[in-house]
């Protein structure tokens, strides 16, 4: 059926260049017809996108190895759930991925806008249907998934390291984090179009952002697992440019989240919050095509890529329209409000999108460094870890201080007498616990002391809201004390959703410098019956084990393991043989999880020689399973944050009848 | 007292200067990273660099005690030069792979620096490359 | 072969049919203009949203004075501000008000968010 999912293609790709020039049209001279029609060409194109999609999930499932993509992704011996999985494997399936996305998150915002934003709606048409054209185009005319060539036998398969839950679920989760922040970016550009200076384009992508924005961030944690357990190096994040890719739009899009909130508030900052938004979207099209044409290494590979210029022409067209747009509005951005004091919520909030965004650009910097030096100085450089560490630091660990300031300061103007009252408390939790760990030794790393200590300090304060917001509400409703902790939380969802999330931002600051900061290694080679010694364990290397499987042979060295005295049993560690794809060597780690300390044994077994000794590396990483218990809380903490909040919907409703937006036409 | 003047445009200039300032400290102390190259572009680099290229066989020796001895030649051409490396070898690891070291010439053999060695997944769909410390 | 085909002329045919159909409804429309609010409307929700912001900000100035975020004295300075804003938006909504909705001219409907 490869020629159904051709025609389908072509059938979507016209229907959005209609979509887009037809809805153009009718936003500018006002003609409803041609709206809907419009309207319609994009959900029809999410139709006809998704026939394509099928039918190419049934070739995947069939193995009409006929479809060079099915033959280069699948083979006949991979379990089903990873023959669907391929669908997003390859760049013409995630391509695809991406319009079916888009084109759904398009008809689902316009439907759910229909009423209260439709003027707003006529404009965001033609924006996503603009977005849509580009990969529609790239699919029918560059990357098609539906090209044919003479069937092999079997297929290529899937790299068994691939084969793998958190692998099957990173790329979708990832995309429909892409994705959606192009909904708030058609917004915005639609609200400029529209020449609207009203926050409706701000209240109807409030959600949409939350949820691309968890997205985004699970589906990199779920990377990172997938690295440690996986790849199994010893680390979860090498600052590779395919993982700053999803960082650097996950970064912009938190300074987004946090400076829309002082927009709804105070009126401030609509350029920025523009600026801001775009960037986000500029940011997650040069992330996929960053993943997508594994291009950064050096020119000489981007050229070779097929679809590289074709992303970077299309990033260039975006940021000239977004920039243009911007300008050519500036007069209905200027804010009314001005910032009061350095010393408030609102300036706190500055300082905060301030250090993401500096955070993001060196991000971006070291991203581009081999492509501007090699352009310049015809020599390509290339930046390591220290530098990404040392910015993280830089900025990062001020973010995560300001983590805990900014919820303290009241809007609009802070005095320094309340604030020394109010930062009383928290600051003698702080130098307490700063003071403990001296004590305990945490002096051996000063960025691991410092992140520990303002750590310390977010808890401290963010307990301390719970705590006083519950006592105010005890207060005032009489309620039990459980009744008005949930009470407190469902009246105030998005202050407390959001004080959740910070929670877990700590949590993973806390993972991450426990894990990278104190983290103890030790590489040695043993013969059985030798010993090492780390972070206080002690492992004995028992024997090698040897299994034969359908597909691999896979070797264990099997080790024992004690601490203090006591046996903690035994850890395996060692690598699968493939046979098919033959030749094929894989790494498997041992892992031991201490879920009372969320510290990890990890264990290596590098090199297995014939004589049966064996290589190892191992690392004890404190507290590193805290980072994936944070994925937990960041999630739960979005859900309060996202949750649909009656009073808030009857006075927005409220609002717009006033105004009479919903007016029938003049 | 508020102010007339908004102190939000002073406030993002002067963050802006330190936030430029710290950058440029820090790349003048650290240095404008390494060069990227491959071995037909190693004539004349004395320092620290990154190599890229395709090993090619006979890899021999240990990399764990002594070494493990290959080239590495252009991505695009023959031009090689042999390498010894020490550390941990990531899986994808054999002859024919495309891959990155770093360390410098010495006697006309390049000696990677322990654990340097990345390898590039030769599938489009390029998960992070697998990356040993 | 010809499956494929005759799946991609109906899909084809569904669509074109699908963008067509405002134009096939109504073949002449008495009113093909977009409804968007005029400008007593954008002023209306430009007063609108300025009120629900003083009226929000009032809100939580009391909610964290009451919590304790905010001492007697930053409220006192605080208050006074807040609360001239929020009337200005509110008397600036008022004599619209009765002349937009009938429905929505009262007090309840103008008033504060309930707590």
């Amino acid at each position: 059926m490869p020629e159904l999912g051709r025609a389908a293609l072509v059938v979507s790709l016209g229907l959005i260049v209609y979509a887009l020039l037809a809805g153009a049209g009718a936003a500018a001279t006002r003609r409803r017809r041609l709206a809907v029609s419009a309207q319609n060409a994009l959900i029809a194109a999410f139709g006809s996108t998704l026939v394509a999609c099928v039918v190419l999930a049934v070739a995947l499932v069939r193995h009409d190895f006929a479809l060079t993509y099915v033959a280069d992704h699948t083979s006949r011996a991979l379990p089903t759930v990873y023959t669907l999985s391929a669908f997003w494997g390859g760049q013409e399936g995630s391509l695809l991925l991406w319009l079916l996305v888009l084109t759904g998150y398009g008809v689902l915002a316009v439907w759910l806008n229909r009423k209260r934003a439709r003027d707003l709606v006529v404009w965001v048409v033609p924006v996503i249907a603009g977005v849509a054209t580009f990969f529609s185009l790239l699919l029918v005319a560059v990357a098609s998934p539906f090209k044919t060539a003479p069937a092999p036998l079997d297929g290529a398969g899937l790299n068994p390291s691939l084969q793998n839950p958190y692998m099957v679920a990173h790329p979708p989760l990832l995309y429909l984090g892409y994705v959606g922040l192009t909904v708030p970016f058609a917004f915005a550009m639609g609200a400029l179009l529209s020449g609207r200076a009203d926050e409706r384009w701000i209240v109807a992508t409030r959600r949409w952002t939350l949820v691309a924005w968890t997205a985004l961030g699970i589906g990199q944690l779920l990377g990172a697992h997938w690295a440690y357990e996986e790849v199994g190096w010893g680390g979860y994040y090498a600052w590779d440019p395919v993982e700053n890719a999803a960082l650097m739009p996950w970064l912009a899009a938190t300074a987004y989240l946090h400076s829309v909130m002082i927009q709804e508030k105070r009126g401030m900052l609509k350029v920025w919050n523009v600026v801001l938004v775009s960037l986000a979207f500029c940011l997650s099209i040069f992330g996929t095509f960053l993943t997508r044409s594994g291009v950064i290494s050096s020119i000489h590979s981007f050229t070779q890529s097929s679809i590289g210029p074709w992303f970077l022409g299309f990033i260039c067209a975006v940021t000239t329209f977004a920039v243009g747009l911007i300008l050519f509005r500036l007069p209905l951005l200027r804010a009314r409000t001005r910032l009061e004091s350095l010393v408030s919520r609102e300036a706190t909030f500055l300082y905060n999108n301030l250090l993401l965004v500096a955070l993001c650009l060196t991000i971006l910097w070291g991203v581009a460094w081999p492509i501007l030096t090699e352009a310049v100085r015809g020599e390509a450089r290339v930046v390591g870890r220290p530098y990404y560490d040392f910015f993280l630091r830089a900025f990062g660990l001020p973010l995560l201080l300001l983590m805990g300031i900014g919820p303290l300061i009241a809007w609009r103007r802070a005095s320094i007498r309340g604030l020394g009252k109010t930062f009383a408390g928290p600051a003698l939790v702080t130098a307490v616990v700063g003071v403990a760990l001296l004590v305990l030794g945490a002096g051996s790393s000063t960025p691991g002391l410092v992140a520990y200590t303002f750590s310390a300090f977010v808890l401290a304060t963010i307990l301390l809201e719970f705590a006083r917001g519950t006592r105010a509400r005890h207060a005032l409703s009489s309620e039990s004390w459980p009744a008005a902790f949930s009470s407190l939380i469902a009246r105030n969802r998005r202050r407390y959703g959001g004080y959740v999330v910070h929670a877990a931002v700590v949590l993973l600051a806390i993972g991450v410098a426990g894990s990278s900061a104190y983290q103890h290694i030790t590489d040695r080679k043993l013969a059985p019956g030798q010993s090492l010694a780390v972070g206080g364990y002690t492992l004995t290397y028992r024997k090698l084990e040897e299994t034969k499987r359908a597909n691999a042979n896979e070797i264990r060295a099997v080790l024992d393991v004690r601490r203090g005295g006591d046996s903690l049993g035994t850890i395996k560690a060692g690598k699968n043989a493939y046979s098919a794809p033959a030749g094929q060597v894989s790494n498997e780690v041992g892992i031991r999880t201490n879920y009372l300390t969320g510290e990890d044994l990890f264990v290596i077994a590098e090199q297995v020689d014939e004589d049966g000794t064996v290589y190892f590396r191992v690392f004890v990483k404190p507290l590193v399973n805290l980072i994936w218990l944070a994925g937990f809380v960041f999630v739960l903490g979005s859900l309060i944050a996202l949750w649909p909040d009656a009073r808030e919907e009857r006075r927005l409703a409220l609002r717009y009848r006033e105004a009479g937006v919903s007016m029938t036409a003049r | 007292m508020a102010r007339r003047r908004s102190p939000a445009r002073l406030v993002i200039a002067l963050s802006i200067a330190v936030v430029l300032a710290i950058f440029l400290l820090y790349t003048s102390i650290a240095g404008g990273g390494t060069p990227a190259l491959s071995p037909s572009q190693l004539v004349g680099h004395s320092g620290k660099v990154q190599l890229g290229g395709v090993v090619v066989g006979p890899v021999t020796g240990n990399a764990r005690e002594g070494g493990l001895r290959f080239r590495l030649r252009d991505r695009k051409g023959s031009a090689n030069v042999a390498v010894v490396y020490t550390g941990s070898v990531p899986d994808p690891f054999r002859v024919g792979r495309e891959i990155v070291v770093e360390g410098s010439v010495r006697g006309g053999t390049f000696v990677a620096r322990p654990g340097s060695m990345v390898t590039k997944c030769p599938s489009k769909y390029s998960a992070a490359s697998s990356k040993q410390h | 072969m010809t499956v494929a085909l005759v799946l991609a002329a109906l899909l084809a045919v569904a669509c074109v049919v699908a963008v067509a159909l405002p134009f096939l409804r109504e073949p002449v429309a008495r009113l093909d203009a977009i409804s968007e609010p005029d400008a007593i409307g954008r002023r209306q929700l430009d007063l609108a949203e300025r009120r629900d912001r003083a009226l929000a900000a009032l809100k939580e100035l009391e909610f964290d004075h009451r919590t304790g975020k905010v001492s007697d004295e930053d409220y006192r300075s605080l208050v006074g501000p807040l609360r001239r804003e929020a009337a200005e938006a509110l008397r600036g909504l008022e004599p619209r008000a009765a002349v937009s909705d009938a429905g929505a001219a009262t007090p309840a409907a103008r008033g504060r968010p309930t707590e």
